[in-house]
């Protein structure tokens, strides 16, 4: 049979059950008396076995087997976490973590994992001893029925009990069963039979005509065979409570469904086209001025709307989907370099469209390397200067208005401005009579890319390591990036995300006979230039609202707008990320509406200033304004 | 492009050159579509079109080729998608008229030659049909260094 489909399904359940695993052991490690931890880590291996046996990974399999193993004996004996036993796990997990990703690529055979089943099975019989294997024969484990779904029907075999051999005897059974049909889900894998603890029950799914008669006389015919249940038995045994011991290990049952991310792309790209005709129909009905028509325009202009929201909603993913997987991260990184740190981890809840969570991985990782490497001092360093030896890191995610703050804090000894300050006037980056940086220009010289070599900054401490990559990153996301550190107390990261990213609301402007969108989630305000005196601040002309400067970006210069000369009055978009500000002339307002953001090929040369483009109502493109190129 | 074998065209006018593609790397054939320019981008881009909800950068054919202007108020001529770098890019090319769809035989066509008029480097080969030259474009070359590899 064909199990290649389930391949994925497989990787991103295992995936999950795995990063479920970390956490677990992390938990352990608080708190090593706690017995939950174990039993969770039990379970998540013991799902990830049945899934990789179902596949024919025999290599994850019988890790899975050895880890569990060792994880059972802990259980059973109740045993306190230990370093060495969390090491020993933690290895575990992550050659379990690598058996997989490779087995699903049809690797298997790189795989080396002598070194850590050899450790496994020594530990397992440390941990175990003969009053642990006596206590796993008087509790029967639950009928090994659980697997992933598989076509065919279910059929549960229990051997004799005295029975010798029963593992041959099991494989033996499978045979002549797969002279009946195909045989799915074997459950516990055939890999397990040989195992000490294999108790003669065994359950599969038999994708055969044979009417249930025949099929039980058939397996029966092994011999030692004790019952063969098949589907009708099963349903009236369900009724009893006999059937009740399976439910620790019943796959639960969730009321979510898997979806390629590609299918969510291609609703949402429909959508979008839906959205665009909404557009045209509007204008159509407005021409057409009949009341039977602007009915069924409301009405379908509802429907979209709602549609729209629903599917925005289901790309809609909690960000601990990504921040699960940094508690061990940072745990291992400070034990590598000698640091004690507490990590914690707020606003898990918060959402963000899937697409754009994807990406925040990789510059959050380079954050937080940056905290615990360069940020935070080591133990004694703290003592010294007065501070908890424990340093503190915190990863936050915060709704705002229509974005997303997500934020890592460490309180350790902040950027070193001076350092950075000459260097960057040595570069020419900052005037060379700068008396300091602001955090504005700080983060404008830790983002230059040749500011991020290791050599050029081991003295400053090196932040600029993979800031320019985070920069970089949040920019193509129409993100922003904003640092605040003081020394001695630490620093700050602060990241901001539109929460989606396929629809916008957006202010559409003119300028010359061009027309832009501008997302909202960065218009603070707009005013009309004319109104409010300008002036001139670091060569720049600019405003002043409300006491405060607002540098001016004339669209129709920057963009090289051909057309004759503006109107004199013409409307200023005022952006604001974080603490910047800046305000965007533009000849006019064409109004505000919702639109589809798309990816377009920009040719050589094209102005770093933009987003992406949307489709306008009357089809014609227009280029969306990132506020993180003009702000 | 194999010497032997039976090559497929697609023949279109630019200017005063007729050119033409595989026929397998044309995607669609379009009206000329209104474009929105991309600031920033070299002269030789067109701009953004819409094509059915995805965007495609369009390259103007006759400043591609050195050619002249086409006069203002023609009916505007197509557009004709392109797949290049082995299709994994979608780009429109716009050129005056589509002439024909031929089929040749692949070494009836003369391997890479000067023609006057046109940047060698552009040419894949040169054909003939009903007496007149045309030139088989290197697409690829014609259309690559307008985008970030």
């Amino acid at each position: 049979m064909d199990l290649s489909q389930y391949a994925e399904l497989f990787l991103a359940e295992s995936r999950e059950h795995l990063s479920a695993c970390n956490q677990l052991l992390l938990a352990w490690e608080r708190k090593p008396a706690s017995l939950e931890p174990v039993g969770g880590l039990f379970r998540a291996v013991h799902t990830v076995k049945g899934m990789a046996a179902t596949m024919g990974y025999a290599a994850v399999t019988d890790l899975a087997h050895r880890t569990e193993n060792l994880l059972d004996h802990l259980r059973r004996g109740a045993h306190p976490a230990t370093d060495e036993l969390l090491q020993l796990l933690f290895r575990a997990r992550d050659a379990l973590e690598q058996a997989v990703e490779l087995s699903v690529r049809g690797r298997e055979r790189d795989l080396d994992l002598s070194a850590i089943t050899a450790e496994l099975d020594r530990a397992a019989a440390r941990a175990g001893g003969k009053a642990g294997r006596a206590a796993a024969a008087r509790e029967p484990p639950p009928p090994p029925i659980e697997a992933l779904a598989a076509p065919g029907r279910l059929v549960q075999v229990v051997l004799r009990a005295e029975a010798p051999l029963k593992g041959g005897r099991a494989l033996l059974l499978l045979k002549r069963a797969q002279a009946l049909g195909a045989v799915h889900a074997v459950s516990p894998p055939p890999a397990a039979f040989e195992a000490e603890d294999f108790d003669g029950r065994l359950a599969f799914r038999l994708e055969s005509a044979a009417p249930a008669d025949q099929i039980r006389e058939r397996l029966r015919a092994t011999g030692d065979v004790e019952s063969v249940t098949l589907p009708e038995e099963e349903e009236r045994r369900a009724a009893a409570p006999a059937a009740a011991a399976g439910a620790a290990v019943e796959p639960a049952r969730s009321r979510h469904l898997r979806v390629d991310l590609r299918r969510l792309d291609g609703l949402m790209d429909l959508i979008g086209e839906l959205v665009t005709a909404r557009g045209r129909l509007n204008e159509l009905a407005a021409e057409r001025r009949d009341p039977a028509i602007d009915d069924v325009t409301i009405q379908i202009s509802r429907l979209t709307a709602d549609l729209q929201a629903e599917i925005i909603q289901a790309r809609m993913t909690p960000v601990w989907q990504v921040f699960d997987r940094f508690p061990r991260l940072v745990r291992d990184l400070a034990r590598q370099l000698g640091k004690q740190v507490a990590f914690r981890v707020e606003g898990k809840e918060i959402e963000l469209d899937r697409a754009i969570l994807d990406e925040l991985g990789d510059p959050l990782m380079h954050l937080l390397r940056n905290a615990v490497d360069h940020g935070i001092e080591p133990p004694a360093e703290r003592r010294r200067r007065g501070k908890n030896p424990e340093a503190e890191i915190v990863l936050t995610a915060l709704r705002e208005r229509s974005s997303v703050a997500i934020s890592v804090t460490d309180d350790g000894r902040g950027i070193d401005r001076a350092t950075i300050l000459e260097r960057a006037r040595r570069d020419g980056l900052v005037d060379p009579h700068a008396e300091a940086l602001t955090d504005d220009q700080l983060l404008r010289v830790l983002a230059r890319p040749g500011f991020s070599t290791a050599d050029a900054v081991t003295n400053v401490s090196g932040r600029g390591v993979g800031i320019d990559v985070a920069v970089t990153r949040l920019r193509a996301l129409g993100g922003s990036i904003e640092i605040r550190s003081q020394p001695g107390k630490g620093t700050t990261f602060v990241l901001r995300l539109p929460v989606t990213l396929a629809i916008v609301r957006a202010l559409i402007a003119s300028v010359g006979r061009e027309r832009y969108a501008l997302p909202l989630t960065y218009v603070a305000e707009t005013v009309e230039l004319g109104a409010a005196p300008t002036t001139t601040v670091e060569g720049r002309e600019a405003i002043v609202l409300r006491d405060r400067v607002v540098p001016l970006v004339y669209l129709r210069q920057l963009l090289g707008v051909a057309g004759d000369a503006p109107p004199p009055r013409r409307p200023i978009i005022v952006l604001e990320m974080g603490d910047r500000r800046s305000g965007v002339v533009v000849d006019g307002m064409l109004g505000q509406q919702e639109i589809v953001v798309k990816g377009f090929d920009a040719p050589q040369g094209t102005l770093p200033v933009f987003s992406g483009a949307t489709i306008m109502g009357d089809g014609v493109p227009a280029l969306i304004l990132d506020a993180g190129g003009l702000v | 492009m194999s010497d032997a074998g039976v090559v497929r065209l697609l023949l279109f006018r630019v200017g005063r050159l007729t050119c033409a593609a595989e026929a397998e790397t044309v995607r669609e054939i379009l009206p000329r579509l209104q474009a929105t320019r991309i600031p920033g981008a070299p002269p030789v881009v067109a701009g953004l079109v819409n094509v059915r909800g995805t965007l495609v950068t369009v390259v103007e054919g006759w400043r591609a080729l050195g050619q002249p202007e086409p006069p203002t108020g023609s009916d505007g001529g197509t557009t004709v998608l392109l797949e290049v770098g082995g299709g994994r890019r979608v780009l429109g090319f716009t050129v005056d008229e589509v002439v024909d769809l031929l089929t040749v035989d692949g070494g009836a066509l003369e391997r890479r030659q000067a023609l006057p008029g046109i940047d060698p480097t552009l040419v894949r080969a040169v054909g003939r049909r009903a007496g007149h030259l045309f030139v088989v474009l290197d697409t690829d070359a014609l259309l690559t260094p307008v985008m970030p590899s």
